[in-house]
């Protein structure tokens, strides 16, 4: 009795969680010829997986307690980490957290989205060993576990994107996907070496301890290859084209898992370098690299998206585009910025899943994503439009959906870094992303109308709903878009504050784990207070009051005095005015909707078109002048 | 007992001021006393100032036409999200002393805000399904990206002025903004925000799609683009609603840089608003009207995201050495 | 000695880079690949390598503190990694093999559908 309640203490749920993923993976690839048995051996995973880490909430969270877990109760010996450590602190299980949602909603979607799909058994074996590969990689506590993560979700992911290899590109995305994915998780070896080889460990918090008092040139090295390392991860630019790649040719259940866990997990893990590994190779210009990155990633990819008439690639853009503003925040260095950015990087999970699956929704219905060819499935598909508008409000932050909760949060940290600091670069950041968030909303306008309103070709006219399930997916994902836009201040003080707190309090997650974390370096977090006001409930109220008051208005009036005989509707007067010249199927739409804005900026869309060439050599090319740029920025600047 | 009362004053403002009441009434004035000045400056008799009411009453009472292409829900109750979220946006704008509701929304939330309208009225538009509501909707979006961008700039310059002096460094609030002003004196007498009200002035016919930057309804062109598919009772709440935008936008631009003028008492507040109201919109929309011939989307583009911007930027950067 | 092996393992991770950067074949672009990570290996070995070492295999009895042996760690990491690296090429030669198929060429400059 006591063994079990010894192996049922929540000090094991962390492996417990990695560990029933990736059994998942295992038990489906051997018994996963039946549909029904591969359905619930993959739900049951993902769940567990959930709850596992759900039960860590209050002990983590909560409580502020860091959980240290050796693997087969392997402790230091003579001050040096032999075994393998996992540790989670707020910061690890808000991003497992993340993780593990993501991955039970997308669950959820696949298994009614994949029923056209042949493979379903090895779909759901990568699946799963995605999935384990990202909560493994942001629960560990050792540098080189994180690599074997990152190189087990890279795998998964590219044979994802190769799965449907009849679709057009997806083997070509995969190819380039796993060069420039492997070139970074060399980088992230060979950083993991060159630390090794200073401080002859590869626990994190050891590192945490031993790097601050041993930078020099090899360090400087080392924080070169793991930050783009990491970067490729990520998806930051110059790797933003590997995503739209991606993205495009993979499942859409497996885009929301690349969008919004994989992504995460190069942020993950470039936030744990930065802050707890080589902090005291100076904040102040680190984060410059971080801010210049995350910002020009910003706005390179929205505009972008804003080129594309794929339906799928042009959301990949928007989520890298997003994860800049991510990147952004986390790079201020303030209390204020660190929190907006996760509150922010939860925010891209919600409303890029959400969009990612309405996606699917529609390939899955018309066998299209290109949306020259889409249009006005809103008569066909309500409730699916009614989602993806919802993510789109998110997205591009309209109020009160959770893009814009996030997002003001964000422009807040980053003025207020550029009055604090005094640097007007700051305030460029902050404009930079005003100007993105517009941008966003064109695009997503772009996408609506070219998708679910406009006219409807003939040959979508036998299209219908998606099945419940998977409208339930989505479902889920608008209503947490939704909750987490109203109540700003839970999401904040329960999730991102204690993640925040945990990323400026270096010295506890090394004493955690029994080392000597007096000396470490702690980054400075600053105190901060909101300068506006944004209140979303009562915000909400007054516009549902006033928005009654409209109606009752409307419909006291003549508002809804409009004929509802469909036998009448043959009349010329319920046609579309075409000016007198002859009825035809004229949707607009597209790449090109936005003439006015692209015309002006035509040189840069041109040089844009020609960079983003397709080649995989140009794409490798990029990743080596980055890791030249970074190395060099780190030795001269840092 | 109090909360009935709080209840019934809110309720109050959101139906009467400076919530429906006042906006229907001050906005279509402002829109007759547009059109009657139009007409003078081009020496024509021009209609009635309460021609606008005329309107919107005959409007609403003619049969409205759903196209059989459209979604119907969303086309339906596009105009009423718009007008209602424009009201909205008025109760959280100070007339002098006076705010119905504060610590609500700050600068960053009314920019976001005044999108909410511009989204409705496309997707309203886009739903009809009609080819010239494409071609508006692409139009309307690409203005609403050219105006950001200065009214970006406009703003932070704004919250970095107000900032400054309040020592907190910079200041969204706009409750902060106007007891500044009603403090220290008009934000416009200050040289650093001269070029920005400069700019406001230059967006506001802009946000409202008024001419010479009203490609989006250009209805000789491309039939009113959005509305080409509109009648009866939405179109006549598309009408208020544009009504409704220029009084918001003016009284915006009276809240940030001529605050601190009012007496104290609500109602001469209210009309010394809609006074200033109407001189602005004499002088940027009418005036702007009679002058100019309409612009290309993309003539729209460059002129604010050059000119426009040159006048906000210089002004931000004015605010931050403290000028 | 041991220099040379770090200058040595530098090298190989320039010149695999240099090879997925400039070769338009998509096999030698897997090659490319490989040597950058038998660089890493390389590497790897050598931080673990103590000059006069002997393996690090021992009993608990036979380990005190005079013992002389390589670092046994990068060992196992370049053992892990070796069967990384097996897998990369693997897959990668699997796509070529697809792609060849649906393209016709294993030329980058043509496999390109995905762009702009």
């Amino acid at each position: 009795m006591n063994y079990l309640g010894n192996i049922l203490s929540y000090q094991h749920f962390p492996i417990y969680a990695i560990m029933v993923l990736f059994l998942g993976s295992f038990l489906i690839a051997v018994f996963g010829e039946n549909r029904i048995a591969r359905n619930i051996l993959a739900l049951l995973s993902v769940t567990a997986a959930l709850g596992f880490v759900a039960a860590l909430i209050k002990p983590v969270l909560m409580d502020g307690e860091i959980i240290s877990y050796w693997m087969g109760a392997r402790e230091p010996a003579g001050g040096y980490a032999i075994g393998i450590a996992l540790e989670v602190d707020a910061l690890s299980l808000f991003f497992a957290l993340l993780v593990s949602l993501a991955v039970f909603v997308s669950g959820v979607y696949s298994i009614q989205y994949m029923n056209r799909d042949h493979n379903e058994k090895e779909y759901y074996t990568l699946y799963l060993l995605l999935c384990g590969g990202v909560m493994g990689m942001v629960l560990s506590g050792d540098l080189f576990n994180m690599f074997i993560m990152v190189e087990i979700l890279t795998f998964a992911a590219v044979a994802l994107t190769a799965f449907r290899n009849t679709a057009r590109g997806a083997v070509e995305a995969a190819f380039k996907y796993l060069v420039v994915g492997c070139m970074g998780s060399t980088c992230i070896l060979a950083g993991t070496a060159m630390l090794y080889a200073q401080t002859h460990t590869l626990n994190l918090a050891q590192l945490a301890q031993l790097v601050p008092g041993d930078v020099n040139t090899a360090t400087k090295v080392a924080f070169a290859l793991l930050f783009v390392g990491f970067g490729t991860k990520a998806f930051i630019v110059p790797f933003h084209p590997l995503a739209a790649d991606a993205h495009g040719a993979a499942p859409a259940s497996i885009s929301v898992i690349i969008s919004g866990v994989l992504t995460k997990s190069g942020i993950y893990g470039i936030i744990r370098i930065t802050y707890f590994l080589f902090q005291s190779m100076g904040l102040g210009t680190m984060q410059f690299l971080l801010v210049f990155i995350g910002s020009l990633s910003m706005f390179v990819c929205v505009t972008m998206a804003l080129a594309q008439h794929d339906f799928k690639r042009l959301l990949a853009f928007h989520s890298i585009s997003q994860i800049g503003y991510v990147l952004t925040a986390v790079g201020l260095c303030t209390a204020l910025g660190v929190s907006a950015g996760l509150y922010h990087a939860i925010n891209h999970t919600l409303f890029k899943g959400l969009l990612f699956l309405a996606a699917g929704a529609v390939l899955h219905e018309t066998g299209t994503t290109d949306l020259n060819k889409l249009g006005g499935l809103a008569k066909k598909m309500p409730h699916t439009t009614v989602l993806f508008l919802i993510g789109a409000f998110s997205i591009s932050g309209l109020p009160p959906f959770n893009g814009f909760a996030s997002k003001w949060l964000i422009y807040q940290a980053s003025y207020q870094k550029a009055v604090e600091s005094g640097n007007i670069g700051f305030l460029l950041v902050t404009v930079i992303a005003l100007v993105t968030s517009v941008l966003t909303l064109a695009s997503f306008v772009k996408v609506s109308h070219s998708v679910f309103f406009g006219q409807l070709p003939p040959e979508l006219e036998n299209v219908r709903e998606v099945s419940w399930g998977m409208r339930l997916a989505m479902g889920i994902f608008a209503l947490l878009c939704l909750v987490t836009g109203l109540f700003p201040g839970l999401v904040t003080g329960y999730l991102t504050e204690p993640a925040a707190t945990a990323v400026f309090n270096v010295s506890q997650y090394i004493e955690a784990m029994g080392f000597d974390g007096s000396a470490a370096v702690q980054p400075e977090a600053g105190s901060f207070q909101y300068v506006g006001a944004w209140d979303p409930v009562s915000w909400l109220l007054v516009l549902c009051i006033a928005l009654l008051a409209v109606t009752i208005a409307a419909a006291a009036g003549k508002y809804g005095n409009f004929s509802r005989n469909r036998a009448a509707r043959r009349e010329d007067k319920y046609q579309l005015f075409y000016g007198g010249e002859a009825q035809e199927l004229s949707q607009l739409g597209g790449d090109d909707l936005f003439w006015g804005f692209k015309h002006n900026w035509r040189g840069y869309f041109n040089y844009m078109h020609r960079m983003h060439s397709g080649i995989v050599n140009d794409y490798a090319l990029w990743a080596v002048i980055d890791l030249a740029l970074v190395m060099l920025f780190s030795l001269i600047v840092l | 007992m109090t909360v009935v009362i709080d209840a019934l004053m809110y309720l109050g403002y959101v139906l009467i001021f400076p919530g429906f009441l006042f906006c229907f009434l001050a906005g279509m004035l402002l829109c007759g006393i547009d059109r009657k000045l139009v007409a003078k400056m081009q020496k024509r008799v021009g209609p009635p100032v309460l021609q606008p009411f005329y309107d919107f009453f005959k409007l609403c009472g003619k049969e409205t036409i759903v196209p059989d292409a459209a979604e119907g829900i969303c086309f339906m109750f596009a105009p009423l999200l718009g007008l209602a979220a424009l009201v909205v946006i008025q109760l959280f704008i100070p007339v002098f002393g006076f705010t119905a509701i504060s610590g609500m929304a700050d600068i960053v939330v009314i920019l976001y805000l005044l999108l909410i309208p511009a989204v409705s009225i496309i997707l309203g538009g886009a739903a009809s399904g009609s080819p010239y509501a494409g071609v508006g909707l692409s139009r309307e979006m690409v203005t609403i990206i050219s105006c950001e961008l200065p009214l970006v700039l406009v703003l932070l310059a704004v919250a970095k002025t107000v900032g400054d002096a309040m020592g907190t460094g910079l200041c969204f609030s706009l409750r902060g903004i106007a007891e500044y002003q009603a403090a220290n004196g008009s934000l416009i007498c200050r040289i650093s925000m001269l070029p920005a009200a400069a700019a406001m002035l230059l967006i506001i016919p802009g946000e409202t799609g008024n001419h010479p930057f009203d490609a989006a309804e250009a209805e000789t062109e491309i039939c009113e683009g959005l509305l080409a598919e509109y009648s009866g009772a939405p179109l006549a709440v598309f009408k208020l609603s544009h009504a409704v935008k220029m009084l918001t936008l003016t009284s915006l631009f009276a809240a940030l840089f001529l605050g601190g003028l009012g007496t104290g008492m609500v109602v001469l507040d209210a009309l010394l608003l809609f006074v200033i109201c109407a001189v602005l919109t004499a002088l940027t929309i009418s005036f702007v009207h009679a002058v100019t011939a309409r612009l290309k989307i993309e003539q729209i583009f460059k002129y604010y995201w050059t000119v426009v911007t040159l006048l906000a930027a210089v002004s931000l950067v004015l605010a931050w050495y403290g000028l | 000695m041991i220099l040379l092996n770090y200058i040595a393992s530098f090298f190989l991770i320039g010149l695999g880079m240099y090879a997925i950067v400039t070769k338009y074949n998509l096999v030698k672009t897997v090659i490319g690949l490989s040597i950058t990570d038998y660089g890493v290996n390389l590497l790897l070995i050598s931080i673990g390598f103590n000059p006069g070492g002997t393996a690090p295999i021992f009993t608990w009895s036979e380990l005190d503190y005079n013992s002389f042996f390589v670092d046994p760690v990068p060992q196992a990491l370049t053992l892990t990694s070796i069967v990384i690296g097996a897998c990369v090429t693997a897959m990668s030669l699997a796509l070529v093999i697809k792609l060849e198929e649906q393209y016709g060429t294993i030329d980058t400059r043509q496999i390109r559908r995905l762009r702009g």
